[in-house]
C-alpha cells in the first residue's frame, strides 16, 4: 500500500466528513476538546435514533430506567449493563468507566433500586424494571451532592478514572448508614480500588460529606 | 463473552426444561442457570464456560426468601448474600453464617451474588480460569497446579486436580450440617451437603457437586441448634480488601454446662477441591475444655493429613492457626 | 503562512548553557541546551504567596466527580468501531499460518489486520488485530481467526534464564548481557579485610504493573481525508501526531492529538505505541473511527511493567558504623528489553565500591520506564542491606543512616520522620516484642532529579471583558497540572481561581514536554509564570494611562484590584482599556525558575500476625521537600500516592509467570491484587518547608522510592526475619518462619 495509492482513494472520498466539519465549526481551537465532546453526544443520540444494523443477529430491546429516564437501546443478551450505558445508549453514559471488567476493582460501580452492584457483571436485558443510578444521577458538577463535594473539597481523586465508582458506592452508604465510623467507610468502599493512592482523602471526603449531611 | 441465547421462564419447571438439552456437547457449553450471575459471567468472560443458553431463574417466584422456625432455617437460593449476612435471626442464631457471608468478596458483589449461586462458584485457580490454558478440569490431561504455581492450591484431597473449592458459605453450612433442595428433570429430591461437593477422583472431574447441568438448587435448610449458635467463620485472605481464601476455619461447638465440649464441628475452607470437613479433630474435641493446649492440639490433629504442593507449605500452620482462633472465639462466645 | 517582514534585530541576550533532563519514552535523558542569562521576575518567597503553596482544590474536580470529565475511552463517535487485538497464547513462538476468512465472514467484522512481528517472544505479543462494529464481536472475531504457531523453547524465570543451557530468548545472543563495570574489585576485597562485620545477601524485586486504571489506547477519528484526529490516553500530548501521521500517511501537521483526561500513565504512556499503530492502520482501511482500548488482560501482557531486579550485594562495616566498601552484582530483569536498575551503592557513601551490572532477558514483554525508573529496586536493596548493617553493629538505623549519608537535608529530614512516626517507641530487638502479633518500624532515604527544561510554550490571553485564557498543548495526569497552571496566572494578575479559565491537552496549543521523570512541573510552570509576567507588563501598560501614568512594573495586580500611584481600578476596567482583540503573551522556559533534586525520607510501622503471616500497614510518613510548593493539596496527593504504589510493590503486587506454559498466571485485578481501603495504614504526607529554595521541582517519583525500603525494614523490625524477595506476603513469613530455627536477631 503506497501514499501515493492512499491519495487515490481520498479522492474518491473528497473532504472531511460533513458532519465533522460542522461540530468543529465555530470553536475555537482552546477549548475544543469540551465542546467536541458535548458535540459528540448529540451525534450520538441521532445515531440511537437510526434502527440497529441488521447484519447484527439476537439483539433485543432493553428499555433501561437509567437516572430517572426511560432509554431504550438495541443490544445483545450478553452486553453488559456497562457496556451498555456507554457504547449503546445515546446520549453515552460514561460516568461508570470499564476498567477491569470482572468485577474486581468497582470503576462500574451503579446502583441498581439503590444497591451499589458492578454494572460490569450484570446483563442490559437483566437490569430492566430496576432503577439505574449512575455518578450523573447524583449531582452535577453546578449542584454536586455531599459526597460529590467532599470528594472535590478533600483532593479525594487524582486521574479520577476510579472516582465515579468510589462516589456512587459511597453515596448509597452514606444513605444507608449516615453516620459512618472511619472503620465503617472503609470496608463499604473495599471494592473499589484505586491506584493513584487517593484512598486517605476518600475516606476523610466519606466522613465529611456524612458530617455535611448531617449538619 | 460467547453469545447465547436469554430466556426467563417463570416457573422452574419451565426452567428445568430449559436447561434440558437433547445432546449435550461439551459440558462447559451447556445452558446454565443465572442468578446473580456473580461468578458466571467471569468464567463466560475467560470462555471458561460459554453456554449455549441463560435460565434467567429471578422471574421464578418464591425463591427468594429467607424464614427461620424453631427447627429450621430456610434460605432460598436467590436470597443475596447482603440478604442472608444482614438478617437479624440468621445474625442471632447462625453467626459464623452470617460471618462467612460478610467474609465474601465485596458489597457490591454480595449486593448480587446469591446463595444458591456461591455453592454452585467454579474454581479460582489461575490456570483453569486462563482462557488459553485447557487444563485437566477443562478436558485437559493435565493439572498445571501440581508442579506449577500452586501457592493457592489444595494441601487436601489428592488430586489429580488441585482447585479448592472457593466457597465461603459451604464450610458453614457443611458445619452446621445442611441440605440442599435440587429440582432437576426427575424431580425433587433433598441432599445432604456432606454429599453434596466432589473430589476430583469420585465425581465428574469438569464439576465440582453432584448436581446435574438441569438440576436448580431451591432452597438451603440449616437445622437450629446449640452448635449454630455457637458458630464462627474465619476467613484468611492475603488481601483484606478483595480476595478468596487462602484458608478458612468453620466451626461450631456445643458446650456441656461444665463447659466441656459436647459436640464439636470443623470444616476448613481454602485448602481442597471441597469444603474439607475433620472428623478426627472433632472427636478429640469431644469432653475436653478448650484449653489452649488443647486448641493447639486440635490444629494439629487437623492438618494431620494435609499433603502440601511444592509452595503451598505455610497452608498447614496459616489453617492450625485459624482452627485454634475460631475454636476459641466460638468457644468464648 | 506570513510573510516575513525585515525587522531590526535587538542585540543578542547574554546566554548561558545548562544541563537539563529530557524525557525519552518515560526516561530521563541530560541534554545540554542554551538559556538567557539574565533573569525576570522570580517567584518570590515561598510563604508570600496568595495562591501557590496553598490548598487549592482540583479546577477539573467538579467534572471528575460528576462523571462529566470525558476521557479517551468515554469518546463514541457516529460510526465508530471498536478494535481488539489478538495476542500470541505461547512464550516464543513464530506464525505460520493465520487464516482470516471466517473471522471476516462474521457480521459486524469490518477489518482484519496481521500484525508486524514475525518472531513473537513473549506470550501475549500482539499477533493481528480486528475492528468491529461492537466490543462483543470484535471478541468474536479473535476467536475466529485461526493461528498457526510454530512454538519455541522459552524462559520466563531470571533464575533459569542464566543457565547456559537456556532456551535463547533471542537466537545466537546470551540471555545475559553485561551492561557496566564500575569500581576496583580487588579494592573493595581488600577494605571488607578491615571491616568488623560482613552482610551479604540476594535480592529480588518482582515485575509490578503500571495498572493504570484507564488502559492504553486511543480513538482515531480518520474518515478518509488529509486529517485526522485522535483521542490518545497518553502522558505526552506531541508524542502521538508524529507517529499517527506515519501510520495514517498524513502529513504531521494534519493530525491533532487530543487528550483532555486521561486515567493513570505511571511512565507507560509515550508515544501510540502497539495498539495506536493497530487503531491508525484499522481507522486508514476501514475510513471509519477506531477506538482501540486495551482489554485489562492485554494491558497486563502487552503494555509494559516495571523492571524486575535481582541484586547480589556484599558489603563491610566498622564497628563505628562506617561503611568500608561494597561490591554488587545487579541483573535487571526487563523481558526482552533492557530493564532498568540504578548503580549501587544508589545514595550511600560505601568506601571501596564495585559493581557490575547485567541484563538478564526473559521470554516476556519489555519492561517500561514506571515512576522512577530503576529506583525504587535499587533502593529497596540498598536500604535492606544498610538495615542488615546497622543491626549486626547494633546501632540505630537512624543513626547509621546519618552517619553514612552526607547531605544534611536528609539528616533533618530523617529526624522529623523518626518524631513523626514514634521511632523512640520502636524496640531496637528485631521480632523483640511479646506475643503474635509483633509492631516493628523501619525507614529509608531517596532521591531524584526533578528539574526541567525548555520545551513548553504558553500563551496567556486578556480579552477586553476581564476573560483570561492560559493555553499550552500538556496533560493532566492527574497530578493537578491543569490546576497549578490556572493558579500561577491568577495569582500573578491578582485575580481568583475562577477568573481564569486554563486549555491544555490539545497538540494544536503551545509546544510541552511529556509528562514523565518529574519534569512536568518544572518544565512548565516557568513557562506559564514568564506568559503570565509577560501579560502583566502589558496590560499595566495599557491601563497606566488611567493610574497616573506609572511605569508598568509599579502597578499592582491583587485582590481583583489594579492600582498605583494611590489610585486603583477594578479587573474588568482595567481590561477594558485593552484593545479589541485583547492581548496575548508568550511564554518560555527560565532555568531560575526551576531547580534540580530532592531528597525524601519515609519511616513506616507494620504489625505482623506471625501465627498467620499477616501484614497489617500501620502507619506510614514521607518527607518531601520540592522547592516551592505549587498547590500544597495536590502534592501531599502525590505524596500519598508513592506511599500507596510503594506499599503495593512491598507486600501485594507482583506478575507471576508460569514457567512451562510461559505465560502470567495473575493479568487481571484478581490475582494482581492491588492495595484497596483496607491495606491502608495512617499516612502522614510532609511538605519540607524547610526547603527554602524559590523554584519548581518535581516530586512525583521521589516520593515513591523510600516507602519500599521502609515497609521492608519494618517487617524485619517486627519479626527478625528478612525477607529479601518481593513482595513479602504471608506465605513469605510463615516459610521463612518454619525454615527459621534461629531467627537472626539484631
Amino acid at each position: 500500500m503506497t501514499k501515493s495509492r492512499d491519495r487515490q482513494e481520498d479522492q474518491k472520498q473528497p473532504g472531511h466528513d460533513p458532519s465533522r466539519r460542522k461540530f468543529l465549526k465555530g470553536v475555537g481551537i482552546v477549548g475544543a476538546g469540551a465542546a467536541i465532546a458535548d458535540q459528540l453526544w448529540v451525534e450520538a443520540e441521532a445515531e440511537e435514533q437510526r434502527p440497529a444494523p441488521d447484519d447484527i443477529k439476537g439483539r433485543v430491546k432493553v428499555v433501561l430506567d437509567v437516572n430517572g429516564e426511560k432509554r431504550t437501546s438495541q443490544v445483545e443478551p450478553r452486553t453488559t449493563l456497562l457496556n451498555t450505558l456507554r457504547n449503546h445508549l445515546g446520549p453515552a453514559v460514561t460516568g461508570p468507566k470499564l476498567v477491569c471488567d470482572m468485577g474486581t476493582c468497582g470503576a462500574c460501580t451503579v446502583l441498581l433500586d439503590g444497591k451499589p452492584v458492578y454494572s460490569c457483571l450484570v446483563l442490559a436485558v437483566d437490569a430492566e424494571n430496576k432503577k439505574i443510578t449512575t455518578v450523573e444521577g447524583l449531582g452535577s458538577p453546578d449542584k454536586p451532592n455531599a459526597v460529590q463535594a467532599a470528594f472535590v473539597e478533600n483532593d479525594a481523586l487524582m486521574c479520577g478514572f476510579c472516582t465515579p465508582g468510589f462516589v456512587t458506592t459511597i453515596s448509597a452508604y452514606l444513605k444507608k448508614n449516615p453516620n459512618p465510623t472511619l472503620a465503617e467507610v472503609r470496608e463499604a468502599c473495599k471494592g473499589n480500588f484505586c491506584r493513584c493512592g487517593t484512598y486517605p482523602r476518600v475516606f476523610e471526603a466519606a466522613l465529611a460529606a456524612a458530617k455535611a449531611s448531617r449538619a | 463473552m460467547k453469545a447465547f441465547e436469554w430466556t426467563s421462564p417463570a416457573t422452574i419447571n419451565e426452567a428445568v426444561k430449559m436447561l434440558t438439552v437433547a445432546s449435550p456437547g461439551d459440558i462447559d457449553e451447556a445452558p446454565r442457570p443465572i442468578a446473580g450471575g456473580q461468578d458466571l459471567l467471569t468464567t463466560m468472560k475467560d470462555y471458561t464456560s460459554r453456554p449455549v443458553r441463560l435460565v434467567n431463574l429471578k422471574n421464578i417466584r418464591g425463591l427468594n426468601r429467607i424464614t427461620l422456625n424453631a427447627k429450621q432455617l430456610n434460605i432460598g437460593a436467590l436470597v443475596t448474600l447482603t440478604e442472608l449476612e444482614e438478617h437479624a435471626g440468621v445474625r442471632k442464631s447462625f453467626p459464623g453464617l452470617a460471618e462467612a457471608a460478610h467474609s465474601i468478596a465485596t458489597p457490591q458483589i454480595r449486593n448480587l451474588g446469591t446463595v444458591g449461586g456461591n455453592l454452585c462458584q467454579r474454581p479460582r485457580c489461575w490456570y483453569f480460569r486462563l482462557e488459553e490454558v485447557i487444563c485437566l478440569k477443562k478436558g485437559g490431561s493435565e493439572c498445571y497446579a501440581a508442579t506449577g504455581e500452586n501457592k493457592y492450591n489444595a494441601i487436601f484431597g489428592g488430586g489429580p486436580s488441585y482447585i479448592v473449592h472457593p466457597s465461603d458459605l459451604a464450610p458453614m453450612l457443611l458445619a452446621l450440617g445442611a441440605t440442599v433442595t435440587v429440582i432437576g428433570s426427575g424431580g425433587k429430591r433433598v441432599i445432604p451437603l456432606d454429599k453434596f461437593f466432589t473430589l476430583p477422583s469420585e465425581g465428574d472431574i469438569r464439576r465440582e457437586n453432584v448436581l446435574k447441568n438441569e438440576d436448580i438448587i431451591t432452597e438451603i435448610h440449616v437445622p437450629v441448634s446449640p452448635l449454630a449458635a455457637r458458630s464462627t467463620y474465619l476467613k484468611f485472605k492475603e488481601r483484606e480488601s478483595l480476595d478468596f481464601a487462602l484458608a478458612s476455619a468453620a466451626v461450631a461447638v456445643q458446650l456441656a454446662p461444665n463447659q466441656t465440649v459436647k459436640d464439636a464441628r470443623i470444616v476448613l475452607g481454602g485448602v481442597a477441591p471441597v469444603p474439607w470437613r475433620v472428623p478426627a479433630a472433632e472427636k478429640f474435641l469431644t469432653g475436653k475444655n478448650l484449653t489452649a493446649s488443647v486448641l493447639a492440639e486440635v490444629g494439629k490433629i487437623a492438618l494431620a493429613d494435609a499433603k502440601p504442593l511444592d509452595k503451598n507449605a505455610y497452608k498447614v500452620p496459616l489453617t492450625q492457626t485459624l482452627v485454634r482462633r475460631a475454636l476459641a472465639k466460638a468457644g468464648s462466645v | 503562512m506570513q510573510q516575513q517582514q525585515p525587522q531590526p534585530q535587538p542585540s543578542p541576550k547574554p546566554k548561558k548553557k545548562i544541563r537539563v533532563p529530557r524525557v525519552v519514552n518515560g526516561v530521563e535523558q541530560m541534554v545540554e541546551i542554551e538559556v538567557d542569562e539574565d533573569t525576570g521576575p522570580g517567584w518570590g518567597p515561598n510563604d508570600k504567596h496568595t495562591l501557590l503553596n496553598h490548598k487549592i482544590t482540583r479546577v477539573d474536580g467538579p467534572k471528575k466527580v460528576t462523571g462529566m470529565a470525558l476521557y479517551t475511552y468515554d469518546m463514541r463517535l457516529p460510526g465508530m468501531l471498536y478494535g481488539r487485538i489478538l495476542r500470541c497464547p505461547h512464550g516464543h513462538a513464530r506464525v505460520t499460518k493465520l487464516d482470516t476468512e471466517a473471522a471476516s465472514k462474521l457480521p459486524g467484522v469490518k477489518a482484519i489486520i496481521q500484525g508486524p512481528l514475525t518472531e513473537l517472544r513473549f506470550a501475549g505479543a500482539p499477533v493481528a488485530a480486528v475492528a468491529a462494529t461492537t466490543p462483543e464481536i470484535a471478541g468474536d472475531a479473535l476467536r475466529a481467526i485461526k493461528v498457526t504457531y510454530e512454538v519455541l523453547p522459552h524462559v520466563v524465570h531470571a533464575t533459569d534464564a542464566i543457565r547456559p543451557d537456556a532456551p535463547k530468548v533471542v537466537a545466537e545472543e546470551n540471555n545475559l548481557q553485561e551492561k557496566a563495570k564500575n569500581g576496583d574489585l580487588q579494592k573493595a576485597e581488600t577494605a571488607f579485610a578491615t571491616a568488623d562485620a560482613i552482610v551479604e545477601g540476594e535480592y529480588f524485586s518482582q515485575r509490578v504493573h503500571h495498572a493504570c486504571l484507564e488502559t492504553h489506547g486511543m480513538v482515531v477519528d480518520y474518515r478518509g481525508g488529509d486529517s485526522a484526529s485522535i483521542y490518545a490516553s497518553t502522558q505526552g500530548t506531541f508524542t502521538i501526531p508524529g507517529d499517527a501521521a506515519k501510520e495514517l500517511g498524513l502529513e504531521q501537521s494534519k493530525v491533532i492529538a487530543s487528550v483532555e483526561h486521561m486515567g493513570g500513565g505511571f511512565g507507560s504512556k509515550f508515544g501510540i505505541g502497539i495498539e495506536g499503530m493497530f487503531a491508525c492502520r484499522l481507522s486508514k482501511q476501514t475510513k471509519s473511527p477506531v477506538k482501540l482500548m486495551l482489554t485489562r488482560y492485554d494491558e497486563f501482557v502487552m503494555a509494559g511493567n516495571r523492571s524486575g531486579s535481582w541484586q547480589k550485594l556484599k558489603a563491610g562495616v566498622k564497628n563505628d558504623g562506617t561503611i568500608v566498601a561494597l561490591t554488587a552484582r545487579q541483573y535487571r530483569l526487563g523481558g526482552i528489553g533492557q530493564g532498568s536498575q540504578a548503580g549501587q551503592p544508589y545514595i550511600y557513601r560505601m568506601g571501596d565500591t564495585y559493581r557490575e551490572v547485567y541484563a538478564l532477558h526473559t521470554n516476556e514483554d519489555s519492561s517500561i520506564a514506571m515512576r522512577a525508573p530503576g529506583h525504587p529496586q535499587a533502593s529497596f536493596a540498598i536500604e535492606s542491606l544498610v538495615d542488615e548493617l546497622a543491626y549486626k553493629i547494633k546501632m540505630d538505623p537512624v543513626a547509621f543512616r546519618k552517619k553514612n549519608l552526607r547531605d544534611e537535608v536528609y539528616h533533618r529530614q530523617l529526624d522529623r520522620g523518626a518524631k513523626e512516626i514514634g521511632w523512640s517507641r520502636r524496640n531496637p530487638v528485631a521480632g523483640g516484642n511479646p506475643g503474635p502479633l509483633k509492631r516493628g518500624m523501619g525507614c529509608a532515604v531517596g532521591t531524584w532529579g526533578g528539574g526541567g527544561n525548555n520545551q513548553c510554550k504558553v500563551d496567556v490571553t486578556i480579552l477586553q471583558d476581564g476573560a483570561v485564557y492560559v493555553a499550552v498543548g500538556t496533560q493532566d495526569l492527574g497530578t493537578g497540572t491543569r490546576t497549578y497552571t490556572r493558579a500561577i496566572v491568577a495569582e500573578e494578575l491578582g485575580i481568583g481561581m475562577n477568573d481564569v479559565e486554563e486549555h491544555i491537552g490539545n497538540s494544536k496549543l503551545g509546544a510541552a514536554n511529556p509528562s514523565g521523570g518529574s519534569t512536568t512541573a518544572p518544565s512548565l510552570s516557568p513557562s506559564v509564570k514568564d506568559a503570565a509576567i509577560k501579560a502583566r507588563m502589558m496590560m499595566a501598560e495599557r491601563v497606566a494611562p488611567l493610574l497616573g501614568n506609572p511605569k508598568p512594573e509599579e502597578v499592582v495586580f491583587s485582590g481583583g484590584n489594579v492600582s498605583a500611584n494611590g489610585r486603583s481600578i477594578t479587573w474588568k476596567q482595567a481590561a477594558a482599556a485593552l484593545p479589541a482583540a485583547g492581548i496575548t503573551s508568550h511564554g518560555v522556559w527560565r532555568a531560575d525558575l526551576q531547580a534540580r533534586g530532592v531528597h525524601g525520607v519515609s519511616f513506616a510501622e507494620v504489625e505482623v500476625d506471625i501465627e498467620t503471616g499477616f501484614i497489617r500497614p500501620i502507619k506510614m510518613v514521607h518527607i518531601q521537600d520540592g522547592g516551592l510548593p505549587l498547590n500544597r493539596l495536590t502534592m501531599e496527593s502525590q505524596i500519598n500516592g508513592g506511599m500507596i504504589q510503594s506499599l503495593g510493590m512491598a507486600f501485594y503486587e507482583g506478575r507471576v509467570m508460569d514457567a512451562q506454559l510461559g505465560m502470567q498466571l495473575n493479568p487481571g485485578f484478581g490475582d494482581y491484587k492491588l492495595p484497596g481501603s483496607l491495606e491502608m495504614p495512617e499516612m502522614v504526607p510532609i511538605i519540607d518547608d524547610d526547603d527554602k529554595r524559590e523554584a519548581v521541582i518535581g516530586i512525583a517519583e521521589g516520593c515513591i522510592i523510600p516507602p519500599l525500603g521502609a515497609l521492608v525494614n519494618a517487617v524485619f523490625n517486627a519479626t527478625g526475619l528478612r525477607i529479601r524477595d518481593l513482595p513479602i506476603t504471608p506465605d513469605k513469613i510463615l516459610m521463612g518462619l518454619m525454615n527459621t530455627t534461629v531467627i537472626s536477631r539484631g
